[in-house]
């Protein structure tokens, strides 16, 4: 019988399927996706609660869901982590903050990830846990020789876990603040799982509504972020540290006020050559040569939201993951001023987006603007167009409540002028592509105008990950309708 | 006033839906999903939500294409959800319809880079290397700067043979981008050039890299297990299963990575019936193959020729439905079939895609067949790289046997038993015999 069922099973695979199986040729996975190193968002931006700091939040593995078990998020232990400072605009980076992670398993016998009841990082009843060592590098560039000088600012902190659930962890709250420490040096670090605070209506898009209420402006849309956690990194550091005289910024008018930020991500390189294998080799490997080079290279990096969404071709999107902010302009300049997205709204729609020569585009997203965000010591507008986040750290943080439109709706504090966790940036980037800078002012939006979870007045701001498949999403309020800019 | 409202509404909403769909397209692509999380019982989701597995990959992707019938774009993601399927469930019907829909989207646009690496790694699927090279390398034409077109161009080319090619291929690769799928196949690369060790950091490492699904994480694993088993590293082997199980619970090679630690621990029993599970979910050759090997040795020759009989069975059916032969049913043959019919298939494997794999499938195909001399030939071709695969050593040691090479044939069946001692039982237990006869 068992052997008949299994005849008919193949005689309909293969009837139905002329195709060859069973191959034993290796079949390895061809993905584009790169979750534990590809960074998804990046924040800069002065806490309320923290003047002269430098605040920054970077993200790695969205749409994390806390019963993916039973293997658990972790950031890669063979890759590095890094937040960039350029504190002078060329887009080079000057003070870049590295982590780099190291996983144990307590009990290599299990595969469970914790057993109910964990109390604390020491409880072995937490079976795996990732902690990271946290370095401060300042990088040196004279007559073409690039000196690094390396101090480590903290060792070994932990890493706030998945959140498996209450059972485990039954208070992951406090349990997951010795996840925050100090540094040498002054500020504060914070590795692990946190709500994503991201927001926007993704979904509706694929069922072509994508507004589902009036111009787009008018709430109800699907926060399809929401429920879902990521990986972040946040670092909070003296602008002292970050500043190209290493001084306190005096006031927003300082030449040294202005930082561009980004993060990035390094892996390992390998060499295959028989010949000339690298002698700093970190592991001596096999008779013929095949050596383990301890180099290292870029394979993502996220500055100014939507960028490489947005402005980056399909096509070079694996280039400018591994080049540097100092070559955009000549790399992917032309993209930026001459928008795809704005001909295309145009060509159909006519909302009278400028097509050509959207300078205004280049000047709000990668050259800062003049007399808030651009970096000092250019003349007027002229300073290179760089993938940063740039933030004025003069720039006082908003008095009142935070407007999510940020500098275009009049609040100085929010994106572009570095980005905060509220900052709208899907709105923003909508309204200042159909041309909101020029003065066509198009109320557009998606409907979803802030994250499903409140942030935190404290470090590290970001809300608590989401517990559990509890995982509804969002929907936002009905309210009237926002004028472009938000005012 | 209504009707200047309507006419607002509709002026904004279509420029958005563009935006919106171009956006949630890149969107989907940088922010895809990464768990195995089963499937959402919300109703409130009453729109795709930013899926969570393959399978809600592939109704989001559906949803697209409907919504936006005119872009190429959706259909080679949505074709590439479908390859991924294949590989999660074995339901080759997944390949089908991954054609099709790459089909749909070069009509749409024949310049598509991400369709025509979709159509090269199905084509590669279907052993056909000349075509998944010619495909990999156009489509590296149309996107210069970009990885993915390179993963099927190193493929195609360790498959043909071309190692120097491939070589330079894989190296542009994994410099441009090392992740779990440059790490992997420099890995296997590293394995076939018989640097076991250097192949076992590079799996390491791609292990540790991850990846945007559990199965192609838990294959990474598995592969790691089974260079710890060639390493004779069995504790290590066995972890790295129950790892990729933990990563995929319905990973079969995971499962049939486990009877290997079972044969390798003397439990042929266990592996029986651990194989047998996995031949009812999937009755591959790979897998049905060794299962009868150890009713064989375990003396159940008729649940054996039952088994074998499948093989049989399933390779008449494909020969019908105009499959291209491989290495696995040319071995077949050779060690369960016909030696001559093993002859005939392993030279058109040979003819097709001359590898270090294909003529180590003819040199015993030829030996079986009762031409050692000419076996022995293609042994000495497949190990040229300085392969440590134990068949491959076995199988080059009975050729000198039968051809009277009583040193050549003494000095690579020991190879390939201290390789590896259990790497086959079957074959294990016959070249014992024949060293045994050299004494």
């Amino acid at each position: 019988m068992k052997k008949l069922s299994l005849l008919a099973a193949i005689a309909a695979a293969a009837i139905a399927v002329p195709l060859s199986i069973g191959s034993s040729h290796r079949e390895a996975p061809n993905i584009s996706l790169d979750p534990s190193a590809d960074n998804t968002d990046t924040y800069a931006f002065t806490a309320k609660n923290a003047p002269g700091a430098l605040t920054v939040v970077a993200n790695w593995q969205p749409n994390q869901v806390a019963n993916a078990g039973p293997n658990f998020y972790r950031f890669d232990d063979d890759a590095r982590y890094y937040v960039n400072i350029d504190n002078t605009g060329d887009g080079r980076v000057d003070v870049r903050y590295r982590w780099d992670f190291k996983t144990t398993v307590r009990n290599r016998n299990s595969f469970l990830y914790a057993l109910p009841g964990v109390k604390g990082f020491g409880d072995p009843k937490l079976n795996v846990i990732q902690r990271y060592n946290l370095q401060l590098e300042r990088i040196s560039r004279r007559g073409g020789r690039t000196t690094i000088r390396r101090s480590t600012i903290a060792t070994k902190v932990p890493v706030a876990p998945s959140n498996v659930g209450t059972k485990t962890f039954p208070n992951y709250n406090v349990f997951t603040a010795g996840a925050s420490r100090g540094l040498r040096g002054g500020g504060r670090t914070f590795a692990g799982q946190r709500d994503d605070p991201f927001f926007i209506d993704l979904g509706a898009t694929f069922d072509g509504i994508n507004i589902r209420k009036g111009t787009g402006n008018e709430g109800e849309g699907r926060e399809d972020i929401a429920g879902t956690n990521t990986s972040a990194i946040v670092l909070q550091v003296p602008e002292r540290q970050v500043t190209r005289n290493r001084r306190a910024v005096g006031s927003p008018k300082a030449g040294n006020s202005v930082v561009g930020v980004w993060a990035s991500t390094d892996r390992r390189k390998l060499q295959l050559s028989n010949g000339n294998f690298d002698t700093r080799s970190h592991s001596a490997v096999g008779r013929r040569g095949a050596r383990t080079a301890n180099r290292f290279v870029q394979v993502s990096r996220l500055g100014v939201p939507l960028v490489n969404e947005l402005v980056i071709p399909l096509g070079r999107k694996d280039q400018f993951n591994r080049t540097t902010p100092n070559e955009d302009a000549a790399r992917y300049g032309k993209f930026a001023i001459k928008p795809e997205l704005a001909a295309v709204l145009n060509a159909l729609f006519k909302v009278n987006a400028p097509e050509n020569n959207r300078t205004d585009i280049v000047q709000a997203l990668l050259q800062g603007l003049p007399g808030l965000n651009e970096h000092k010591g250019f003349a007027k507008g002229k300073a290179p167009a760089v993938d940063t986040l740039k933030l004025n750290l003069g720039t006082p943080p908003a008095a009142g409540a935070e407007n999510r439109f940020g500098v275009i709706g009049g609040d100085m504090a929010g994106f572009p002028n570095g980005r905060r966790l509220g900052d709208d940036v899907v709105d923003i980037e909508l309204q200042v592509v159909a041309g909101f800078l020029k003065g066509n002012k198009v109320p557009l939006g998606d409907g979803v105008d802030r994250n499903d979870k409140a942030f935190g007045d404290t470090f590290p701001y970001l809300a608590l990950p989401q517990p559990g498949n509890d995982a509804p999403g969002r929907t936002e309020e009905s309210h009237a309708p926002v004028p472009a800019g938000g005012s | 006033m209504t009707f200047r409202r309507r006419s607002t509404f509709l002026k904004l909403t279509v420029p958005l839906l563009v935006f919106a769909v171009v956006l949630g397209t890149l969107l989907l692509v940088n922010r895809a999903p990464d768990s195995s999380a089963g499937g959402r019982a919300d109703p409130r989701a009453d729109l795709g939500p930013p899926p969570r597995n393959t399978q809600e990959l592939i109704e989001s992707l559906q949803r697209r294409v409907r919504a936006e019938p005119g872009e190429a774009t959706g259909y080679a993601q949505l074709g590439d959800a479908y390859l991924q399927r294949t590989r999660e469930t074995g339901d080759f019907g997944f390949y089908v319809r991954a054609e099709r829909t790459f089909d749909e989207a070069l009509r749409r646009d024949a310049q598509n880079v991400e369709a025509t690496v979709g159509e090269g790694t199905l084509a590669l699927a279907r052993h056909d290397f000349r075509a998944g090279l010619r495909q990999g390398e156009r489509a590296l034409l149309l996107a210069p700067e970009t990885v993915r077109p390179y993963a099927v161009i190193v493929d195609a080319q360790v498959e043909l043979g071309r190692y120097a090619d491939a070589r330079r291929s894989l190296q542009e690769m994994v410099d441009r981008k090392p992740s779990l799928a440059s790490y992997s196949r420099v890995s296997y690369f590293r394995e076939l050039n018989g640097d076991l060790r250097g192949a076992t950091e590079a799996m390491r490492l791609a292990v540790s890299a991850g990846g945007g699904t559990p199965e192609n994480v838990a294959f990474v694993q598995t592969l790691f297990g089974d260079l710890r088993m060639n390493a004779g590293d069995v504790v290590g082997a066995r972890r790295a299963y129950g790892e990729a199980l933990a990563s995929d619970a319905g990973s079969l090679p995971a499962q049939a990575g486990l009877a290997r630690v079972d044969v390798a621990r003397g439990r042929l029993a266990a592996a029986e019936r651990r194989l047998r599970r996995v031949t009812e979910r999937l009755p591959l050759p790979i897998y049905v193959t060794p299962l009868a090997e150890i009713e064989l040795v375990r003396g159940q020759r008729a649940k054996a020729a039952g088994d074998l009989d499948l093989v049989r069975a399933q390779r008449r059916l494909l020969e019908a439905a105009g499959t291209r032969i491989d290495v696995d049913l040319a071995l077949f043959e050779a060690d369960h079939g016909s030696p001559r019919r093993a002859v005939r298939f392993a030279r058109q494997v040979f003819a097709a895609a001359p590898s270090v794999r294909s003529a180590d499938a003819l040199g015993w195909a030829l030996t079986r067949a009762g031409r050692p001399g000419e076996g022995l030939r293609y042994a000495r071709r497949a190990l040229r790289l300085g392969s440590v695969d134990p068949s491959f050593h076995y199988h080059a040691g009975m050729a000198a046997h039968d051809a009277g090479k009583a040193p050549m044939a003494g000095r690579e069946l020991r190879k390939a038993l201290s390789l590896n001692p259990s790497f086959s039982p079957f074959h294990a237990q016959r070249a014992r015999r024949a060293l045994r006869r050299l004494q």
